[in-house]
């Protein structure tokens, strides 16, 4: 999932922006206010809400509610309605948008789920090809730029590579890396700068009279970091619940 | 006379109202099944006076008017000093249908209730008539869906320059703010600010603004539309019985017909203006895209029935071949009758 995002972001790009708005795929909604009252019961309710980009007012399931009709009546009209298909409490919910031609008939339209109260569109298989498939050839379009960048052409000896004269643009590379690790390996870069405190503590820089009071500022640096990493750890402690509460549910 | 009371066989008794009782009859000479509305006497003191003045209203206009959706007046005759009039049968009336909660009213049927009512009131209104009493109870619907106005007992011609009409005219409900505040000289914006209601009310399946007292159906009034102003409502604090009320803010419609579409608010916003010479007409309503946007009204056959009829009707209809038939026979049958 997290690699779909980028693709998505990348689209206005390429499709232009108008197209972009438009796509209800790239949409979601919530209201705080119902979130942590959300159950089984209600979700219907919080989809049906005035202000949810994708709820249709005029569905069936709006006439029924303003009719003040059963909702067992929903089966026997046609047309356009939603019902909740699947449930894992609290936390996912899952709506169908579907086309209802008799009690027994219905065209699923779009399916949208509910996950911690954020809505989003579930995306269609052509959508998530287009993307990954749009996504691959950027990155396609991108090595064969960058490439190019690289191929030399002389009179005598005709195209060669040249890589040397490039290293200004290579030093501005590692910088876009950088980012990438700090993202990646948290957990590896706080044990590697654990182990490094650890062996300054072991062998402290060669000691002059002078570096005395920096070596204090250095060893105060090196707890900050540490704490300021710890802060960072309960922050995606904090993200992290979702997966803890899944196990209690199975 | 007495050759045409014995054409009309009662078959059951119907209904009784202020003026009149009302039986499900057969005509013996065409085998149509009619409705014989029966004037009632009165007392002695009323009978003086001659024929019921509602009756004869409704014997003047019925007989210039020939609509599809409009109560056809079949026949007049009298018995002693009785006047009855024979009608075309209908099987029930829109108020019956709202009130029964076993029907889905889609905007596919309430848009071919309101298409019907509008035909017949633009017939009605080109003919310089004015109802003045449009309700759910008096827009009469047969099996096959087709809907007729009825009850033509305050029914009146308009268009005078000078003639004063009275105000206490419209069941409460679906009277308009300008006869509330006693407008003696009005146009055809009262009967579409009934229809409006009427959209209204099949909207919501009650009645949209249900006052308890004149004074009440302005607060109403008010309190969904804002109060008007002599900005929006020019000449509004000239009218005999005006009064200031409190302030309220008005609402938007979205908010109240939370299933409708744009289209169909454009209509009710169209309809339900609070200043009578900005209320659309029957003709310009008509010309909104919501009668021409999808769905398309129902198809009258199709419309649904109040379960008591439902019923009948499956009991009378065994195969399809006979229904197919009996209906294309009543199709005829009332047109030949109309005149």
């Amino acid at each position: 999932m997290d690699k779909s995002y980028p693709d998505f972001s990348m689209m206005p790009n390429r499709i232009g922006l108008a197209n972009f708005a438009d796509n209800p795929l790239s949409l979601s909604w919530h209201d705080s206010a119902w979130i942590p009252v959300l159950s089984m019961d209600n979700v219907m309710d919080y989809f049906s809400e005035r202000s949810n980009p994708f709820f249709d007012r005029t569905c069936n399931n709006e006439i029924v509610k303003m009719q003040r009709l059963s909702p067992d009546q929903l089966n026997n009209m046609t047309g356009l309605e939603y019902v909740l298909l699947h449930v894992q409490a609290p936390i996912l919910y899952v709506i169908r948008k579907q086309h209802r031609h008799s009690p027994t008939q219905a065209t699923p339209i779009a399916d949208y789920y509910i996950i911690a109260g954020t809505i989003y569109q579930a995306p269609d298989v052509a959508s998530v090809l287009n993307s990954r498939m749009l996504s691959c050839v950027h990155h396609l379009q991108a090595s064969f730029d960058e490439a190019s960048s690289f191929s030399r052409y002389h009179p005598s000896k005709g195209y060669s590579w040249d890589f040397k004269s490039q290293r200004g643009a290579d030093k501005a590379k590692p910088k876009e890396e950088k980012p990438r690790e700090e993202t990646s390996s948290l957990f590896q870069r706080q044990r590697v700068d654990m182990l490094l405190g650890d062996l300054i503590k072991k062998f402290p820089l060669p000691t002059q009279p002078l570096p005395k009071a920096p070596q204090t500022v250095p060893t105060k640096n090196e707890p900050e970091n540490g704490a300021s990493d710890d802060k960072t750890e309960i922050k995606q402690e904090k993200i992290k619940p979702p997966p803890e509460k899944k196990p209690r549910l199975n | 006379m007495s050759s045409k009371l014995k054409r009309y066989e009662k078959i059951e008794f119907l209904g009784e109202g202020q003026f009149a009782t009302v039986y499900k009859a057969r005509d013996v000479k065409t085998e149509a099944i009619v409705a014989v509305k029966k004037i009632k006497l009165g007392s002695r003191v009323d009978a003086q006076d001659g024929i019921n003045r509602t009756a004869l209203r409704e014997i003047k206009i019925l007989q210039e008017l020939d609509h599809k959706n409009l109560m056809g007046l079949l026949d007049v005759f009298g018995h002693m000093s009785n006047v009855s009039l024979v009608f075309d049968f209908m099987d029930t009336d829109l108020e019956v249908i709202i009130k029964d909660n076993t029907i889905i009213l889609t905007t596919a049927n309430i848009k071919s209730y309101i298409i019907q009512t509008l035909q017949g009131l633009e017939y009605l209104h080109m003919n310089w008539i004015l109802h003045r009493d449009l309700k759910p109870n008096n827009l009469l619907v047969n099996s096959n869906g087709v809907l007729k106005i009825g009850d033509f007992g305050l029914a009146k011609l308009y268009g005078s320059p000078n003639r004063l009409n009275t105000h206490q005219v419209v069941t409460r409900w679906y009277r308009a703010p300008e006869l509330l505040f006693g407008a003696k000289q009005y146009s055809v914006c009262i009967d579409m600010w009934a229809v409006g209601c009427i959209l209204a009310e099949l909207l919501l399946r009650l009645p949209f603004l249900p006052g308890e007292s004149d004074l009440d159906q302005l607060t109403r009034i008010f309190q969904v539309f804002g109060n008007p102003t002599e900005e929006n409502w020019p000449g509004l604090k000239m009218l005999s019985d005006y009064i200031e009320f409190k302030p309220f803010a008005p609402v938007p419609l979205k908010h109240i017909f939370t299933a409708a579409g744009d289209d169909l608010l454009d209509v009710i916003s169209g309809l339900l203006v609070l200043n009578p010479l900005e209320r659309t007409n029957c003709t310009e309503t008509l010309q909104k895209s919501f009668f021409s946007n999808k769905p398309a009204p129902t198809y009258g056959p199709k419309l649904p029935l109040p379960q008591n009829i439902r019923k009948l009707k499956d009991l009378e209809k065994p195969s399809l071949k006979r229904k197919l038939l009996e209906s294309a026979e009543g199709g005829t049958l009332s047109k030949r009758l109309l005149f």
